[in-house]
């Protein structure tokens, strides 16, 4: 980690304008846990479990990490300051671990922790264990999703718009089709990983992916993202004039 | 006798240079933005002239390490300029592109390019660099609401801030007001009288017929002259020069012309 560029990566993603929609966003999630727990319904520990998977894990999660993913390195491309990050005594590697632990820490702090919040305050039988289990799966998620976004923002330039076909798409599409496109799902993976956290009753929510299968995928993806992005840094060229 | 004569051969080359290109082109596709360029670089300030979509950007571009040459080789004080984040220490760069964080103040700025070359005391040598591109009174301003000339000066003062012995910039006057260009450009004669190494594009031979020693000229990514700079002034005779020629007997001056 290097203090300077994560501290210019930081200010960089908050300072922007998509950053109070993300807010917006993350507090919608504990506004209708919220609304829930003061109607006369009153909690429930079934309601829980899908407001945090379908609006937490679903949408909260993706689009916080595909904004964060995307602007960490491939926003700074576009724009030209990345010369001043670049053009400097230190690795690339640096740079882009720096830029992907920041990218990773605001997508934790935007989409665990308002899911965490909203949680507890939905209640329900289990409640809190199934808020601790969403929370920590979102957050493995979300790290998933940066280091695939941040490679993706480095492979091309339209990385917003493939990351966003690749969660409507493969993730909100193809998998309720096809459930073999499901394997390469994020949304499935975490949604596994919290089952295995919280070990949930089946009525309650189920995750239709094995948990071995998540593990092993995520590992590859993640080592293979990180890797991409190591090698196209290394070798990225920054032209001066467009011929 | 074979090693005497590879000797003699290379000596007139003498050690490398602080920044030497070899044989170099670079195409993107099908488009050559440089053709077979060589030159060497030596203390002072060069300017690099031609019109814009010459293949200047790319030449400064190819010695500050941003880009592979598709052929040839880059050096810069004996070692590839590409792929090596350590010729950084040595090469302060101005780009061309004005983006800059519009969200840091000029001190942040330049203090944060201290930082990042991992200078001992950073706060200091922002001070100095700052004082040195005459930018003290705007420094605590964010540089979003800074005049492109201003910015212009912070991009340099960020440049210049580890003291680095070679410093290219890339159309550095851009922007700046008449003030301003005279100023940055006594500071990079002081630099070069120094000892550094200066690389400066531009397309205006004004600006390049008042700073600098040498001179190359691009045209179509290919080097067209190199030298120095009067000499090749002398050669543009679509530019004639004019004498004026002041005498105490125009009488006999006359006589004398005749």
């Amino acid at each position: 980690m290097n203090a300077v560029i994560a501290s210019i990566t930081l200010r960089q993603l908050l300072s922007r304008r998509r950053t109070l929609l993300l807010l917006a966003l993350s507090a919608l999630v504990i506004l209708v846990a919220v609304l829930r727990r003061l109607s006369s319904t009153g909690s429930d520990a079934k309601f829980t479990a899908d407001l945090l998977s379908t609006v937490g894990i679903a949408t909260l999660m993706p689009l916080v990490a595909l904004i964060f993913g995307t602007g960490a390195i491939g926003a700074e491309l576009e724009e030209g300051t990345a010369v001043y990050v670049l053009a400097k005594p230190i690795t690339r590697w640096m740079v882009m671990t720096t830029k992907l632990v920041i990218a990773i820490a605001c997508s934790i702090g935007l989409t665990s922790v308002p899911i965490l919040v909203a949680g507890l305050v939905a209640g329900g039988e289990g409640s809190t264990r199934l808020a601790l289990a969403f929370a920590l799966a979102s957050a493995i998620g979300s790290a998933l999703y940066c280091a695939i976004f941040v490679a993706l923002s480095l492979v091309t330039s339209r990385a917003f718009i493939w990351g966003l076909g690749y969660v409507l798409v493969w993730e909100g599409f193809l998998s309720g089709l096809f459930t073999g496109t499901r394997t390469l799902s994020v949304r499935e993976q975490t949604l596994a990983f919290t089952q295995a956290i919280a070990n949930p009753a089946a009525d309650v929510f189920k995750a239709t992916l094995p948990l071995g299968t998540a593990v092993v995928v995520a590992a590859v993806v993640g080592v293979a993202a990180i890797g991409i992005s190591l090698r196209r840094l290394t070798r990225i060229e920054i032209a001066g004039e467009v011929v | 006798m074979s090693v005497a004569a590879t000797e003699a051969a290379v000596e007139p080359q003498g050690p490398s240079a602080p920044v030497e290109l070899t044989d170099v082109s670079r195409w993107y596709g099908n488009v050559v933005a440089v053709n077979e360029v060589s030159f060497r670089l030596e203390p002072g300030v060069t300017g690099l002239l031609g019109p814009n979509g010459a293949g200047k950007s790319t030449l400064l571009h190819l010695m500050a390490g941003l880009l592979a040459p598709s052929a040839g080789s880059v050096r810069i004080s004996g070692r590839p300029a590409f792929g090596d984040p350590h010729v950084y220490r040595v090469i302060g760069l101005v780009p061309e592109r004005e983006a800059v964080y519009p969200f840091l103040t000029g001190r942040e700025f330049v203090e944060a390019n201290a930082k990042l070359q991992g200078l001992p005391d950073p706060a200091a040598a922002a001070r100095r660099a700052i004082a040195e591109v005459d930018l003290t009174d705007a420094q605590d301003r964010p540089l979003g609401g800074y005049s492109k000339g201003m910015r212009q000066r912070a991009k340099v003062a960020a440049a210049f801030v580890h003291d680095p012995p070679i410093l290219l910039l890339d159309e550095p006057f851009n922007g700046m007001d008449p003030r301003q260009r005279l100023h940055t450009m006594a500071f990079l004669r002081r630099l070069a009288e120094e000892g550094r190494t200066i690389l400066f594009s531009s397309h205006i031979l004004e600006e390049v017929e008042r700073v600098a020693d040498r001179v190359l000229v691009v045209i179509a990514g290919r080097l067209a002259a190199s030298g120095d700079f009067r000499a090749i002034r002398r050669l543009m005779t679509d530019r004639p020069h004019t004498f004026t020629l002041r005498s105490s007997n125009d009488r006999r001056l006359a006589a004398e012309l005749l």
